[in-house]
């Protein structure tokens, strides 16, 4: 036998293997490696080639060969004589895998919200001068809202302009950077960061989070502070979510507002019935959940940041993370300390 | 700060209908939040947080002066009922005032007046019921009065046991204290000065009092008390914020005129002292009253057009419209064409700017009937170019998807984990006023927390974990360095977390991952890519832990969205293993690197299995153009075994055919 006509039979034999796709495993056994299978037969005419040619031969066979174990494994076993029976109910392998912290989950929730009508997210220091975060958003060194921040201080020379250093105690040092870095609007800033107090409880930790809301436009009112807090949110807790704004008190907006949301526990009624028993939700504040403040941004900071009052407006809003994020339904994390405990039996329940 | 408020004494100052739920509603909506009503005594009490600029709502009267505006707003009439005092009558058989040392730039006003005869009744139980009711302490009439009548208007007033004052010269002096001095409060606490507290001295210099704070206990009322001299002072609302808070002394008095409580209140909370004290302790007026009040504040006005109130709300609303609801809040008004002119009450500090009277509007035109609806302007596209947020949770994404466990913790922590991180103490930023011992640092490295993380969950076995966070390096006269890091920490070994480092920088089309031994003990190794000499994070292998640190920033530089594509190549390749009996210590990865670049030809060699010394390399040969074949790869395959002879003392396991 010459090696063109063992390669052409060879060849014969690959095509009829492409017809095969439908085939089962046993047929393709049968077919090609039984005792007189295709493969098989042709296999043994090797010995009938000159030695020279062998190695080529061997080689192609080699190649057939690949393709036939390859079309036994995409084949399935149909022949139901031989069936191989699964326990169905055997558990699975599971590989494993780790968890994004809620933390980042609720991060890039949000800030996918907020990218979707036109946010930027950007980031600017945790630890900032006092200017940045408090001076700037109007409160002078001495005033006294500056009690509700907890504020945590940098052992570092002050410096004459700026004053000192301290741990940003809110995500609010973002809006005069941010008009700093644009010159001057539009803005649609959506500031992330890790925020820090001096207070230690099963609501509040050191360190936690808070997402920061700036826009600054001409013709920017209440109506689009309201639009946006709606829309938030109808996205991150689901339609049909009630939310309200009362008035509120912070030093940088003008007017300011706190914004609730209605409590899932007591489904905003503020009570709950209890073996029979009405009692008050103690979950929240008679059927209303405080989730974070916000407001018109006080023509101060504008000018603090280098923008005409009289020619933009801009509101702004600073919520924490844990717990905007907590009072997601059904969520019922009642110890928000466990977020940074780095336990796993918390966090890979995520 | 919170108030209690219960109904019924709210109703003594305010008209209406309004049921409890309502005044909770509508109060909350438009004015001060009606946290909760509980039931005291069988009737509601409003629990009320009043905003820190509020100062004027933090009163019974206060709140009936809100809810008298608001409640209309709503369809439900409601009017703040007058407050009839008497004028503090003369008296026949006057005492002597006590000389009083006026400081106009410490003290804004001063008025007082003496009492005698008066007698140490019972708190009336209508009384002790209502302090019962805000949760304060009953004592006897004397004492409860100033109490009482502090939370009905919202100013504070001391009782003085006037005797005691005649003891030491009948004289208060209005200065600041220095440094060193010491004082005791009624309740026996006492104190040393740091200097700059304003206090009241008597002709001797003892201190009597530490006004708009807490009374002395040396002019204190006690038993024997039988003349009082009740006296409203209005202290430099700054000096008393010093004073309260560097000696921690944070009562009523100090909460309230810290926030510069109007001094105007004082003359209806002396006669409503006046008029309790003559009603409940039989007391006589014993002398003029004593009223030292210059510069009075002149009052104040605000122009704010309809255009700009527009500006705010988005609509327009008729000016008469707003000129209602702002004399209902005792504002007075008056319209020139289309300016509106506001001159507020003198209890309303916090009224100054256009946008303060806008929120007054607002707010009682109702937030809830505003629209509601997203900006219709220009979406802003300049973004910084220094993040990439997507490709920080990407990295996330990808790391939890091969069995990394995300963490947070800490940016501040204990001394010893500070050291842990290998820099000196100094070198790391120290927070001034630490809540707790163990976090008073700002780290400069992740590793130390993520390793108190794997202790913690030492019954788990193999831990994987890794976060996302700054580390702070200090910088002189500046703000430190925030390196944002990417941290990873195992309890595998080190060529499986080497390899999920690679898999991570390669989903990131990070390509070419080189680590080069830092140290002699080859524990640390440096992280660089491609051809690239910077350094983008280090490998190390620690006792028990294989340590990762990536500086995000070089990531975000190198890192891409997508591949560059490569054409693909129609020719076929050959692969095979070869077996390579090594040397100890022999550098495998640089023996990869030369292996990989012998000859054009070699697409890619792979360390398949190491058995003792014994390394299996996958080989694959593949040539651009036309199909390979033995031949063609016999001498490349010699080249790599002479290669790994020659350079590497390694040997071919096996013989090559020929």
């Amino acid at each position: 036998m010459i090696i063109s006509s063992f390669l052409e039979e060879l060849a014969k034999i690959e095509e009829q293997l492409s017809k095969q796709a439908n085939s089962s495993r046993d047929d393709l056994e049968k077919m090609f490696l039984s005792s007189n299978g295709l493969f098989t037969l042709i296999s043994k005419q090797i010995t009938e080639l000159d030695p020279n040619d062998r190695k080529t031969a061997g080689r192609s066979l080699n190649q057939l060969k690949t393709a036939i174990e390859a079309a036994l494994a995409a084949s399935t076993s149909t022949n139901a004589k031989d069936k191989r029976w699964i326990d169905l109910t055997m558990p699975g392998e599971q590989p494993t895998v780790g968890h994004i912290h809620p933390i980042s989950q609720a991060m890039a929730e949000i800030t996918g919200i907020f990218e979707r009508v036109g946010f930027t997210r950007v980031r600017y220091p945790e630890v900032d001068w006092d200017w940045y975060a408090f001076e700037s958003l109007n409160m002078s060194p001495s005033h006294p809202a500056r009690d509700e921040w907890e504020t945590f201080f940098v052992d570092q020379k002050a410096d004459l302009e700026k004053g000192q250093v301290v741990l940003t105690p809110h995500t609010s040092n973002g809006q005069v950077r941010e008009m700093e870095r644009l010159g001057e609007p539009q803005i649609r800033m959506i500031n992330i960061a890790r925020c820090y107090r001096r207070q230690q409880d099963v609501t509040h930790t050191q360190m936690f989070h808070q997402f920061e809301g700036l826009v600054v436009d001409k013709g920017i009112n209440i109506q689009h502070l309201k639009g946006t807090l709606d829309y938030f949110a109808e996205q991150f807790y689901g339609p049909g979510t009630k939310n309200r704004i009362r008035p509120f008190h912070f030093q940088f907006t003008e007017p300011s507002f706190e914004v609730d949301f209605s409590c899932h526990i007591c489904s905003g009624t503020g009570e709950i019935t209890k073996d029979g028993r009405v009692e008050k939700c103690r979950f929240c504040k008679s059927g209303w959940h405080e989730v974070g403040g916000c407001g018109m941004v006080h023509p101060n900071v504008l000018k603090a940041g280098g923008i005409d009052p009289d020619v933009y407006t801009g509101f702004a809003f600073g919520w924490g993370i844990e717990r905007t994020y907590t009072l997601k339904k059904g969520l019922e994390i009642d110890d928000i300390r466990l977020l940074y405990s780095g336990d796993f039996k918390f966090l890979e329940q995520f | 700060m919170n108030i209690l408020i219960p109904n019924s004494w709210l109703l003594e100052h305010l008209e209406t209908d309004a049921t409890p739920k309502q005044l909770q509603d509508f109060l909350s909506l438009s004015g001060p939040s009606v946290e909760r009503i509980n039931e005291h005594n069988g009737e509601p009490v409003f629990d009320i947080e009043v905003t820190t600029n509020r100062v004027d709502s933090m009163s019974i009267r206060g709140i009936a002066r809100e809810a008298a505006a608001i409640l209309p707003q709503f369809g439900i009439p409601a009017e703040l009922k007058p407050l009839n005092l008497p004028d503090v009558s003369k008296t026949n058989n006057p005492l002597p005032l006590p000389k009083i040392l006026e400081n106009d730039y410490l003290n804004h006003r001063t008025i007082c007046v003496i009492l005698s005869s008066v007698n140490r009744a019972e708190t009336p139980k209508w009384m002790a019921d209502r302090l019962e009711q805000i949760e304060m302490n009953v004592h006897d009439a004397v004492i409860d009065i100033t109490n009482y009548i502090t939370h009905e208007l919202g100013y504070p007033c001391h009782a003085f046991d006037y005797d005691k004052l005649v003891a030491t010269g009948n004289e208060i002096r209005i200065v600041e204290a220095e440094a060193g001095e010491t004082f005791t409060t009624l309740d026996g606490e006492s104190f040393t000065t740091v200097g700059g507290e304003v206090v009241f001295k008597n002709g001797e210099g003892t201190i009597i009092d530490l006004p708009s704070i807490k009374g002395t206990k040396n002019t204190s009322i006690d038993e024997s008390t039988k003349n009082v001299l009740l006296l409203m002072e209005s202290i430099d609302a700054n000096k008393v914020r010093f004073a309260s808070m560097t000696h921690a002394i944070r009562t009523t008095a100090a909460q309230l005129m810290e926030k510069n409580v109007d001094p105007n209140l004082a003359s209806d909370v002396m006669k409503m002292g006046v008029k309790l004290y003559q009603e409940l302790c039989q007391a006589k007026v014993a002398s003029e009253v004593y009223d030292h009040f210059p510069n009075q504040a002149a009052s104040s006005t605000i122009d704010i057009t309809s255009k700009k109130l527009a500006e705010y709300l988005g609509f327009e609303l008729p000016l008469n419209d707003s000129v209602k609801m702002l004399e209902k809040l005792e504002c007075q008004t008056s319209i020139a064409g289309d300016i509106l002119t506001v001159t507020p009450p003198s209890f309303r500090p916090d009224l100054v700017i256009p946008a303060d009277i806008i929120e007054e509007v607002a707010r009682l035109y109702g937030y809830h009937n505003i629209p509601s609806i997203l900006m219709p302007t220009a979406i802003p596209l300049n973004r910084p170019a220094e993040t990439n947020f997507g490709l920080e949770h990407q990295a996330k994404e990808f790391l939890s998807a091969i069995g990394w466990q995300e963490v947070y913790t800490y940016s501040m922590v204990s001394e010893s984990e500070a050291l842990e991180s290998g820099f000196n103490i100094e070198d790391h930023l120290k927070i001034s006023n630490p809540l707790t011992e163990d976090k008073v640092y700002l780290r400069r490295s992740l590793i130390p927390s993520l390793e108190a993380v794997i202790s913690h969950n030492a019954d788990r076995g193999s831990v994987s974990v890794f976060e996302l966070a700054n580390t702070y390096q200090p910088q002189d006269q500046s703000l430190p360095e925030e390196m944002l890091t990417l941290a990873m920490i195992s309890t595998r070994d080190y060529r499986t977390v080497r390899g999920d480092l690679e898999s991570l920088l390669t989903k990131l089309h990070i390509y070419h991952c080189v680590i080069t031994p830092l140290d002699t003990n080859d524990q640390i190794g440096i992280i660089q890519v491609g051809d690239s000499a910077e350094e983008i994070g280090q490998i190390a292998v620690g006792n028990k832990h294989v340590h990762v640190q990536l500086k995000m920033a070089a990531l975000v530089k190198l890192s891409s969205s997508h591949p560059t594509y490569k054409a693909l190549l129609k020719t076929a390749a050959l692969i095979e293993d070869l077996t390579f009996t090594l040397q100890e210590k022999t550098k495998v990865g640089s023996l990869l690197a030369a292996l990989s670049q012998a000859d054009p030809m070699i697409e890619s060699v792979n360390l398949k299995t190491i058995y003792n010394r014994n390394f299996t390399f996958t080989i694959i040969y593949r040539h651009p153009d036309q199909p390979i074949s033995s031949e063609m790869v016999a001498p490349v395959r010699k080249q790599l075994v002479t290669l790994v002879e020659s350079d590497w003392q390694g040997h071919l396991v096996g013989e090559l055919s020929n």
